[in-house]
């Protein structure tokens, strides 16, 4: 039933000797088994190629309702038996959707691999056989206080979600972030999640890797038996096109009148498509720019200018759309966006005209590095990014030699992808003035965003 | 079967393999000849090494109305030393990939470094120089207090925090330092200058008494050598003691709404005070709080999120905020704070809130099934494995276990001492934590729509507060 297509990869420099081999079943589900036996642990990480993008509109926010009902049960796992079995076996997990795919993982002692696989075989395949009205009543409702709880009821927690739909135009599948609108959620039928789970929850459609301390042999044989006899779905329709022109034109800028402790200044800045080189550049550019004590804003803002309280700066990797660089500083008292925003606008110059010195790269790559080795420290955290360069770039290998393309990058690629994007004509701006509860409330936002305090990068989680 | 699609072989549950053992890692103990005590720990695979510096330094230690000087100075052993300035020092520090974070909470204070291995022994060069040689800038000071003075309100925004402060408020009286705010507020923030940072300092930051602990992939690394270059530079007297004063907590069962006008959510923070971690009944304390609160399938959940719907998420969990060593002279006890926590739309905060009493009110009835015990054993147990893989996780347990004055031994035997654990004695340790007419009940929230509600239930008094 499986059939290697992969290679085994060998050691690279940078990967600290972690090697992974590729698997696909005839029913179409690759799968990536990764050992590590340092510790008794496992990982079993499951992306599913559907995330926010594939919403239509009237819809938003379906895929991530969709995440916890995978919750619910499924032919042989009654209720809440999915949490209770992983618990009970002292296991973790949880799913999470972002705008390009919804992930689930469970962590386990290495002893009880055969149960997680059993478990996520069990809800691919059979679903719809326990999926009823309640179930998809009562997590609605758990949705939207989860909405309230992380968007509505925290100042800016709107910002992301504004955001995006300043950044992807009106239309674009990356308009709307995963959490979806209140009304959306609201119309969400048990027909909809029923052809969602149909068009989208099929074993050709998903990447499985299991990483840890495992026996190849065995966990080829549990992973054929248990997701074997899954029939494939080929009627799958692609989402829509992300491409956009790779720079906005002109600045888009809302001002928000909201009760929020101080101004702040958001932007976002539309970026090069994650997998490529000028990507991996744009982090660098980001990180020389604000992350970190020592990055050129903090050292201005906070450090020299004393205008701002915080900066925070990142990028959010996409790979079917522009990536999004983010910025977002909160003013210190009294002072205006403007000062702020003249400062943020002479250090963006500075770099689009020279590339950062050996010692700014040194420091950024030395970051990035960190973050990497962080990642990859984990089974979890090497299941999930083995499953990301499966289902987004079709080679989970490339997840042991992304610390290298970052260190390959040179100074002037980074100077060069400042001055292709990082540009006023390429951003959408949030300025946030501060009211009070008594002021009358600016012009409605209808959409939402999420600040520095907001996961980037998932829209939901469990 | 609802779906004819259902086209699967189906095969039973599978049982688990061999467990194969774990344990929780013992740290090699060991002292520098500054009297600095170091634990070591050696987790093959982890190439981003954590290394955790505690100072004995309780916020206690904080002069009279100067709430916040603790945090600030802190921050500041950062912000220059006679080496570099604040500017070079950061530098230096993130081109080694490291990030460096100061702290100062109720029972000590914490740095926190991580770094790959690679650069750990230029990194604890630099963290030895801010330790031993800081010089505190007055414009430095200047800056991290204006900073601090502009983070309070923004920290005040967050239902959460908001929701902490005054439930710390409520429980301790205002003369005990638990009562207010980690990080000072507005008033003693503004007072703190230079001197009284430095000599905050001088009184309290020696390598005697502090301990560093220092976890990750060492092969191939001397630590004592490299130790010798770096924190063994670090030298000083002993410091005394900081004396922590008895405090008695206010359990009187009473509500306080936190006005947040139009709030479409209200988060609530129920709780009162416990023991600390050398208290007997601790580890059925943990087990009878999970089943409580601990995840999704815990009773809270179970109600308040699976069935109706109310919340994303609702937890009851315990935090140490005193620990001082066993049977010390003239020292108090150790105290946690207990807490159920959530948040609940606007419309449902009645509901919500005596969903939660009726949870209380059954387990103390009824207490816990058997089952459930045993579900929680397996869990807390289960995943230690899986918690402490990141050199991180350990060192900070380990860290934590050093400022609770603990035996380095303690995480290890807490998982004997839970499985030994009876459902009798999580019941009992549960129902003693979380009494149903002895609660302090905090709601941030719109007061216009969930006062009559919460006074409608019977739970204590209900006095509003603004904002």
């Amino acid at each position: 039933m499986y059939a290697p297509v992969g290679h085994t990869a060998t050691e690279q420099a940078g990967s600290g000797g972690l090697t992974a081999t590729e698997h696909r079943l005839d029913n179409g589900l690759r799968f990536v088994l990764s050992e590590d036996h340092l510790n008794p642990v496992v990982a079993v990480c499951l992306w599913y190629d559907v995330g926010s993008r594939y919403e239509v509109q009237g819809r938003t926010g379906l895929a991530h309702l969709f995440e916890h009902l995978m919750f619910q049960g499924s032919a042989q796992v009654k209720g809440n038996g999915h949490f209770e079995l992983v618990q009970g076996a002292g296991g973790s997990l949880n799913g999470t959707t972002s705008f390009e795919r919804t992930n689930y993982f469970e962590t386990m002692p290495a002893h009880q691999l055969e149960l997680a696989l059993w478990l996520e075989a069990d809800r691919m395949g059979s679903l719809l056989a326990a999926l009823d009205e309640e179930s998809l009543q009562n997590q609605r409702d758990v949705v939207k206080n989860e909405r309230r709880q992380r968007y509505d009821n925290v100042p800016y927690g709107t910002a992301f979600e504004r955001m995006a739909a300043l950044a992807y135009p009106e239309g674009h599948p990356y308009h709307h972030i995963p959490i979806g609108s209140m009304a959306d959620l609201d119309a969400v039928t048990l027909d909809d999640a029923r052809a969602f789970f149909r068009a989208y929850y099929a074993p050709d459609n998903a990447v499985l890797a299991v990483v840890g301390d495992i026996d190849p042999v065995q966990a080829r044989r549990w992973v054929e038996r248990y997701f074997g006899s899954i029939p494939s779905y080929d009627g799958k329709v692609p989402p829509r096109d992300g491409t956009l022109p790779d720079v906005i034109g002109a600045e888009l800028r809302v001002e928000i009148r909201e009760e929020v402790p101080a101004r702040a200044l958001m932007a976002a800045y539309r970026m090069p498509r994650d997998g490529t080189r000028e990507c991996d550049a744009a982090e660098l550019a980001l990180t020389v720019l604000g992350d970190g004590m020592a990055s050129r804003l903090y050292d201005r803002l906070v450090r020299r200018d004393r205008t701002a309280i915080t900066v925070g700066v990142g990028l959010l990797r996409l790979a079917g759309a522009p990536s999004l660089g983010w910025l977002d500083v909160k003013a210190s008292g009294g002072v205006q966006l403007r000062q702020i925003e003249a400062a943020v606008d002479e250090e963006l110059a500075r770099l689009r005209a020279e590339a950062p010195g050996p010692e700014e790269m040194e420091r950024a790559q030395a970051l990035v590095e960190r973050e990497w080795l962080d990642r990859l420290a984990t089974v979890a955290g090497r299941a999930d990014e083995l499953c990301r360069y499966a289902v987004l770039f079709g080679d989970p290998q490339l997840a042991f030699t992304a610390v290298n393309r970052i260190l390959d990058v040179t100074a002037e690629e980074v100077r060069a992808v400042a001055a292709a994007r990082l540009r006023p004509d390429n951003r959408a701006v949030l300025a946030y003035e501060p009211v009070t509860s008594a002021d009358p409330p600016g012009p409605a936002g209808d959409q939402a965003s999420a600040a520095g305090e907001n996961d980037k990068r998932d829209g939901a989680a469990q | 079967m609802t779906d004819a699609a259902v086209t699967m072989d189906f095969y039973p549950q599978p049982g688990p393999g061999q467990a194969k053992p774990w344990a929780f890692p013992v740290p090699e103990r060991g002292t520098l000849a500054s009297g600095l005590t170091v634990l070591r720990c050696h987790r093959p695979g982890q190439r981003v090494a954590a290394v955790e510096i505690c100072l004995d330094m309780p916020l206690d230690a904080e002069p009279d109305g100067l709430d916040g000087i603790a945090a600030i100075m802190m921050s500041a052993l950062a912000e220059g030393t006679s080496q570099h300035t604040a500017e070079e020092f950061a530098a230096e520090m993130e081109r080694c990939g490291a990030t460096l974070d100061a702290s100062a909470d109720y029972p000590g204070a914490r740095v926190s470094l991580e770094v790959p291995v690679s650069r750990l022994t230029r990194a604890l060069g630099l963290l030895a120089e801010a330790l031993h040689t800081p010089t505190f800038p007055g414009s430095e000071i200047e800056r991290l207090v204006r900073n601090r003075l502009d983070e309070i309100p923004l920290e005040m925004a967050s239902p959460g925090r908001r929701a902490a402060k005054q439930l710390a408020q409520e429980l301790f009286p205002a003369s005990a330092r638990l009562s207010r705010p980690r990080g000072g507020t507005e008033d003693t923030v503004a007072r703190i200058g230079e001197a009284s940072v430095r000599a905050l300092y001088q009184a309290h930051v020696r390598p005697a008494g502090a301990t560093a602990v220092i976890v990750g992939d060492l092969t191939g690394v001397d630590l004592d050598e490299v130790l010798a270059d770096t924190l063994g530079g670090w030298t000083g007297d002993a410091a005394k003691p900081v004396p922590i004063p008895p405090v008695a907590a206010n359990d009187t069962s009473h509500v306080v709404i936190v006005d947040r006008p139009g709030a479409v959510q209200t988060q609530l923070l129920i709780g009162r005070t416990g023991p600390d971690r050398h208290d007997r009944a601790w580890p059925a304390l943990v087990l009878g709080t999970y089943c409580l609160g601990g995840t999704l399938t815990s009773r809270l959940d179970r109600l308040l999120r699976e069935e109706k719907g109310y919340t994303y998420g609702i937890r009851a969990a315990q935090r140490v905020v005193r620990s001082p060593a066993p049977h010390a002279a003239g020292q108090a006890w150790g105290m946690s704070v207990l807490a159920i926590s959530g948040s609940v739309d606007t419309a449902s905060t009645g509901p919500a809130l005596d969903d939660v009493w009726k949870v209380l009110r059954t387990l103390a009835a009824e207490g816990l099934t058997e089952t459930e015990r045993d579900t929680a054993v397996q869990n807390l147990v289960g995943v230690a494995p899986l918690e402490y893989e990141r050199a991180a996780s350990v060192a900070r347990t380990l860290a934590d276990q050093v400022e609770e004055h603990l035996p380095d031994g303690y995480q290890a035997q807490l998982y004997t001492r839970l499985a030994e654990t009876t459902t009798a004695e999580a019941t009992a340790a549960v129902i003693a934590a979380f009494p149903e007419n002895r609660l302090v009940t905090i709601l941030v929230g719109d007061a216009s729509q969930i006062k009559a509600p919460a006074e409608a239930l019977g739970i204590g008094g209900v006095e509003v507060v603004t904002a």
